[in-house]
């Protein structure tokens, strides 16, 4: 982090021109961020010429119209050809955000370039906004305020939230046409920090970032997947940082793909100046501060809160049996709605509110764990994390994240088995990381997603930035076992026992504990229709639906008619008779770095006994891979009159540089040879 | 139909006067839960059930301008929890027509009778502002909700004065609903329909019913006072209807859940109602469709007097699919028009002069082209059948979705698409295939007619697989797609939506999806892309593992194309009638080149299957020297089967997926040969 003093004049509001772009919550929790390229939703805002109510188009949108567009893929929608902003703050911290930009549509599937959309809310007026367009002919067109219409964020998983947007549908919006708003626009008060999305799905021609402040005042950036680039400095009028010819990201067909936001580059300014409340000052330990002060006033007790804590823990002596009565009665009694209003997307209702209401969103069920832990003697924190993995850049100190969970701190002497999730703080200090919102996930361990992952461990002034661990993969399994008979006209018939463990068993357990009966009996159904043309599933058993620390285990009993394929005096078995392991990949060049998911481990052990006057003639050759990050084993056994078909994958890793890919497709291979691979049995 | 009742300000008064009064008489009045309620874990009828209505009651009172509503809802699993999250809109105009939700009063009741009033102020969520509108939602939850829990809540809907709208009863939803309840207490006023005719009188009240027959469904009038008649009183009472039913490959049937559909009407009769409804309906399409000067010069380039009618009519629509049909890219705004120097778009010669529009305008500037040509033409209005079904009971245009020509050609009415571009000439869209709507007829009136079906021959893809199979199992060869038919429109107007590198891409995954897993597909051309009389042709270059491998044996998929098929009618249970979109013809033909050190050891035998006179499915398998050629036909002449037929069609399926996988076995051909 590199700090530069203020040195221009006293900016003043007229001059000020800027925008913000509004983090915003996916999981319902702390706002997170949209860069503008991914969602053409998001931004803008700014304090129009005079001439923008006019029916032609300002001249920076001609000049930018007129930049000579490089050679794209022909699956590019669109390009970028300026992207604009400039940030002023005020003397009183107050600060103001300016956008232009301007797109250019290269063929129909950019066509939605031309509907523009603004985030705000009571915090993030727009002070004014522009839309202009040229058609493909040349014809320019002015939009006028009229025109445009204010929507409500259409957000599921939100009850209640006061961001709108401004939205505009430019006219002539086909290929060969360009697009150009510019606003002007209020930031949230309550941030130091501002970040610069520079890079999105479509291509940038130019963009540039403008710094403008007060005298007295400091800033500091820092850059995530960008080297740091110097800004120009403007002399008085502020700090300039320019970017050309940034590629666009799109994995939108990429199979394995990280989320784009992980990879996209940006660049985050933290200032600080006279009168400024608490500043980040581009450390993680600053934006953990930050955080802190919003986060500590709403984790105070209530009675009713604090009986209900003791309930919980009443008879419980133990660590871990008391942390998991709290939490998991966070985890399942507290229903998820988030309700938020301004600064209400990144803090927490009161702890009291939370659970007088039993609901709240993701930050409400950590203040509330934190809160009702507090009671029972037993400190809590909160970690701030984006439920993408690699979107938390260790080298890009920020608040740019969109969810939060809890750090239960463990006694300093205490050991369990039972305890998974545990980070060691610099402090030396030790936390059970956990998700109360994440209703699937066992105490004691941390839905996939989020591991390998970075977040902030809000601790005030030993506020951090800490890894979460990676599981073993034996914490996430699959393990199948049948038994089944097969007769000579091909049917097989048998039991079959699926045992689940983890985040592989979220689904089923979704499913079984929330779906009705004909809900889970289709589920069941498209699952086997995969393996099977004619099938009947009968006397279907589930148990531990909803005890997530014991494997969920479904059962029945299954005929599949015309399994076996007759063909002449001959048979042919498929011996991996269930289950779908194969990654999928493709057969492309690859430059994305690759996402396994998860880690994990799943077991097939199958029996099939063969039919009366019949022999093996062949099995499938054992199988055995072993490629670091993942291993795959299986092999077919004759004992007596049955095959017995075992195989075992295990992922170790979650996310592999790209050039790991021929491994990848490697392994897939495979697993997809070995998935049908047959044994062929012949008359006697 | 929306109404707007003539009356003088002192009425408006007295009505406004009722409106304040009466929201605080009913307050709160709550339904005291029985035992049973409180206790009850699960609805026998539907088995683990998220949810289910205990009662749900709608009460419409015309003279107030209000709707009252009230829920009583039970929470049975962890996912019914979420209707304790309530949303209601409203919606505010500057030309009247507004909805205010109003007196919000909700709780909840924990099974063992603990009652937690709703005490929060609900949110007011922006769902659009725009010029001269606004429309909201009256956003709240109710508080501690658990499995077992009963929530109810109830709300007043007020219409701005001035204005009225009938009730609309959906009484089926997506949960069950033990008792249902609705009233409506209908103005005796004269009121004046609002449409873009202008207003008509009503004079009286009309309903669409759907309800099974133990529906309680009835009208009184109370007795009179005065002058006045007495109140009309419309109640339905309904107990334990299922949840509205959805099922894969359900008929478009949206449109059919249990319902009761009001509207103030000014005819006695539905009759009535369609013959000046139709009429209206018609006078409005006649003077859009002219035809107009600028239409008449333009079909005189067209054709020459020598041309027989269809020689005149395959010119004209082959002129009218040149235009830009913006249904399919991107209606132009009235700014670019203007720009453009165009003005409004009243008839047929403006669709002309700018060589584009909208699919009904393309249809009906079709019809305008072949009038002006000599011959006979109407338009037709047709319901989609793609989401919904056709209903004359219910007197409405508006189910009523696009338009379609019918040419009379030597004394026969022809039907034909023009607003589908790329729907080959005299063919139909599959959604517009069998599907009932209103004609135009001569003398201005109208009729319902019914659209003719389409042949399985017409709606066909042929595919074709020439591979060569190494030792290893992998092949390298060409695909061949040929699609007529629906098909073919479907690729075609998904390249109109978007261009062709991602049509070249749809083609590529959905032939991916088709073939082996991890196979490498090309598109090597494609083929008659616009010409849609043609059929659409793509070649595909393949590469890639299909077979496996036991050692000795390679296993080889007998009908590549249908390697990855999952079986269409996994479930044994059903409980609507089975519909497919349209009936199709698939012929498969996929020859394999085996290496010259491999031989057949087995192939799939022949088989001819029938499904009574409806169905037929063929598959064969012939070896020549080093080459395995598999032939599949399967021709689907159909496309409704009752719900009894289905464990006899569901038979059929399962049969002819199990002859798919049967694959060719190749040896060694030493080992072969030895044996």
């Amino acid at each position: 982090m590199r700090h530069v003093e203020a040195k221009q004049d006293q900016v003043s509001q007229d001059q000020a021109t800027s925008l913000s772009t509004r983090p915003r919550g996916r999981a319902g929790g702390l706002p997170g961020w949209i860069p503008g390229a991914f969602c053409a939703a998001l931004l803008l805002g700014f304090a129009l010429p005079a001439t923008a109510k006019t029916d032609s188009v300002p001249d920076w949108v001609r000049t930018a119209a007129a930049e000579t567009v490089p050679h794209y893929a022909p699956e590019t929608n669109a390009v970028v050809l300026l992207d604009e902003t400039t940030y002023t703050v005020a003397p009183d911290g107050q600060a103001v955000e300016h956008r232009r930009h301007v797109v250019k549509i290269l063929r129909p599937q950019g066509r939605n370039e031309a509907t523009i959309r603004v985030g705000f809310d009571k915090d993030t007026k727009i002070l004014s906004m522009g839309v202009w367009s040229i058609g493909a002919d040349g014809h320019e067109y002015a939009m006028k305020d009229k025109d445009m219409s204010d929507e409500g964020y259409d957000d599921g998983g939100i009850a209640f939230e006061d961001d709108r947007y401004r939205v505009a549908h430019a006219p002539a919006g086909d290929p060969g046409s360009v697009i150009a708003y510019e606003y002007e626009q209020r930031n949230r008060p309550f941030l130091t920090e501002k970040t610069w999305f520079f890079q999105g799905e479509l291509p940038r021609l130019n963009t540039s970032f403008t710094l403008q402040l007060p005298p007295g005042y400091t800033y500091g950036t820092v850059w995530a997947h960008h080297e740091p680039a110097q800004a120009a400095d403007l002399e008085g009028h502020g700090w300039r940082w320019e970017m050309k010819e940034v590629p666009g990201i799109d994995l939108q067909r990429v199979p394995l793909s990280p989320a784009p936001e992980s990879l996209a580059s940006r660049m985050t300014v933290h200032y600080a100046g006279p009168g400024l409340p608490a500043s980040t000052d581009g450390t993680w330990k600053s934006v953990g501060q930050w955080y802190d002060a919003l986060f500590r006033p709403r984790i105070v007790a209530t009675p009713e809160l604090t009986a209900k804590a003791q309930e919980l823990t009443a008879g419980k002596s133990d660590f871990f049996e008391k942390t998991q009565a709290i939490a998991e009665f966070v985890q399942k009694q507290v229903r998820y709605v988030a309700i938020e209003v301004g600064i209400g997307g990144y803090q927490p209702h009161a702890a009291g509110d939370i659970f007088h209401n039993r609901y709240g969103d993701c930050k409400d069920k950590a203040a509330l764990v934190a809160t009702m832990l507090s009671t029972v003697g037993i400190h809590a924190a909160a970690v701030v994390v984006d439920s993408d993995r690699g979107v938390v850049n260790p080298d890009a100190p920020s608040i740019v994240s969109d969810h939060v969970i809890t750090a239960i701190e463990v006694p300093k002497d205490y050991h369990s088995l039972r305890l998974h999730s545990v980070v060691t703080a610099q402090t030396g200090r030790q936390y059970l990381i956990f998700d109360p919102t994440w209703d699937q996930t066992p105490f004691g361990q941390l839905e996939h997603e989020l591991q390998g992952s970075y977040g902030i461990l809000v601790e005030g002034a030993d506020s951090q930035l800490i890894q979460l661990p990676l599981l073993d993969p034996a914490l996430n399994f699959i393990h199948r076992t049948a038994m089944f008979q097969l007769d000579a006209d091909g049917v097989l018939k048998g039991t079959v026992t699926e045992k689940r463990f983890g985040d592989v068993s979220e689904t089923r357990r979704e499913v079984y504990a929330k779906g009705d009966a004909k809900e889970q009996t289709e589920f069941l159904d498209h699952s086997l229709e995969n393996d099977f043309t004619a099938f009947t599933a009968t006397g279907v058993k589930v148990e531990n639906v909803d005890s997530l620390n014991q494997d969920f285990t479904l059962s029945y009993s299954l005929s599949a008619a015309r399994y076996a394929k007759a063909m002449g005096p001959l048979l042919m078995v498929r011996t991996r008779v269930l289950g779908d392991l194969e990654p999928r990949t493709d057969r492309k060049p690859r430059t994305a770095p690759i996402n396994l998911d998860e880690t994990m481990q799943a077991v097939d052990d199958y029996t099939i006994e063969i039919p009366d006057g019949y022999s093996v003639d062949e099995v499938p050759d054992p199988v055995k891979i072993d490629v670091g990050f993942a291993e795959y084993q299986s092999a077919v056994q004759v004992e007596g009159n049955k095959l017995h078909y075992l195989r075992t994958y295990t992922v170790r890793e979650v996310t592999l540089p790209a050039d790991r890919y021929a491994d990848v497709q490697k392994l897939a291979g495979t697993i997809a040879a070995d998935e049908e691979s047959s044994a062929v049995l012949k008359k006697k | 139909m929306n109404c707007t009742l003539r009356r003088t300000l002192a009425s408006c008064l007295s009505f406004l006067c009722l409106v304040v009064l009466a929201p605080r008489a009913r307050a709160d009045q709550w339904t005291a839960p029985t035992p049973e309620e409180l206790s009850m874990a699960s609805q026998a009828q539907v088995p683990g059930a998220a949810a289910v209505y205990l009662f749900k009651e709608e009460v419409t009172d015309d003279k107030l301008h209000m709707w009252s509503k009230y829920v009583r809802l039970k929470v049975l699993t962890e996912a019914g929890k979420e209707f304790a999250n309530v949303e209601l809109k409203q919606y505010s105009s500057s030309e009247h027509g507004g909805y205010t939700v109003s007196d919000i009063a909700g709780r909840t009741i924990h099974p063992d009778g603990t009652i937690i009033p709703f005490t929060g102020k609900p949110f007011d969520k922006l769902i659009e502002k725009g010029q001269g509108f606004k429309e909201q939602a009256k956003v709240f939850t109710l508080p501690d909700v658990e499995v077992g829990s009963i929530i109810e809540y109830r709300y007043q809907l007020r219409y701005d004065d001035m204005y009225f709208i009938a009730p609309d009863w959906y009484v089926q939803s997506d949960l069950f609903t033990r008792k249902a309840h609705y009233v409506w207490r209908p103005t005796n006023k004269t009121l004046v329909t609002s449409d873009d005719q202008g207003g008509q009188l009503t004079s009286g009240i009309a309903w669409m019913p759907i309800l099974p027959k133990d529906a309680d469904f009835k009208q009184t009038r109370m007795p009179a006072t005065g002058q006045d008649e007495g109140q009309l009183v419309m109640e339905l009472n309904m107990h334990d209807v299922p949840a509205a039913p959805n099922e894969e490959y359900m008929p478009p049937i949206q449109s059919l859940t249990y319902r009761v559909l009001f509207y103030y009407t000014p005819y006695r009769s539905g009759e009535e109602f369609w013959k000046n409804e139709g009429k209206r309906w018609a006078k409005n399409r006649e003077k859009f469709i002219g035809p107009g000067s600028q239409v008449k010069g333009a079909v005189a380039e067209l054709v020459t007097a020598g041309d027989t009618p269809e020689q005149k009519l395959r010119k004209i629509y082959a002129a009218v699919m040149t235009l830009d049909n913006t249904s399919y890219d991107r209606a132009r705004s009235a700014a670019e028009e203007k720009s453009q120097g165009l003005g409004e778009v009243k008839t047929t010669d403006d669709i002309w002069a700018r060589k584009r529009g909208g699919d009904d305008q393309i249809a009906e500037l079709f019809v305008a082209m072949a009038r002006a040509a000599g011959l006979k033409a109407y338009v037709m209005a047709v319901t989609d059948r793609d989401h919904n079904l056709f209903l004359p009971a219910y007197n409405s245009l508006s189910q009523l979705d696009d338009d379609i020509a019918i040419v009379n050609i030597d004394g026969m009415d022809q039907f034909f698409d023009p607003g589908q571009r790329y729907c080959p000439y005299g063919q139909l869209a599959w959604k517009h295939t069998l599907v009932q709507g209103l004609r135009e007829v001569d003398g201005g009136g109208t009729t319902f007619a019914t659209t003719p079906p389409e042949s399985y021959k017409d709606q066909r893809i042929d595919r074709i697989a020439d591979l060569t199979l190494d030792e290893h199992g992998e092949a390298t060869g060409s695909v061949t797609m040929k699609y007529q038919g629906a098909p073919a429109l479907r690729w075609r107007q998904t390249f109109l939506r978007g261009d062709e590198t991602s049509l070249k891409r749809d083609l590529q995954t959905s032939m991916e999806r088709l073939m082996p897993t991890g196979m490498d597909v090309k598109v090597a051309s494609i083929q008659q892309l616009q010409e849609y009389e043609q059929p659409l042709e793509v070649h595909f270059e393949v590469n890639g593992q299909i077979a496996s491998s036991t050692g000795k044996r390679l296993l080889v998929p007998a009908d590549i194309f249908e390697v990855n098929a999952k079986p269409t009618f996994p479930h044994e249970k059903r409980e609507l009638p089975v519909y497919f979109d349209y009936t199709s013809s698939t012929l498969d033909a996929v020859r394999v080149h085996y290496p010259a050190s491999m031989a057949v050891e087995s192939a799939p035998a022949t088989q001819q299957l029938p499904y009574q006179k409806t169905a037929m499915y063929t598959l064969q398998s012939e070896t020549a020297q080093n080459a395995v050629t598999v032939r599949r036909s399967f021709l689907m002449g159909d496309i409704v089967f009752p719900k009894e037929e289905y464990p006899d069609l569901r038979a059929f399926y399962t049969k002819m997926e199990t002859k798919d996988q049967e694959p060719v076995v190749l040896k060694i051909a030493t080992q072969a040969a030895s044996q």
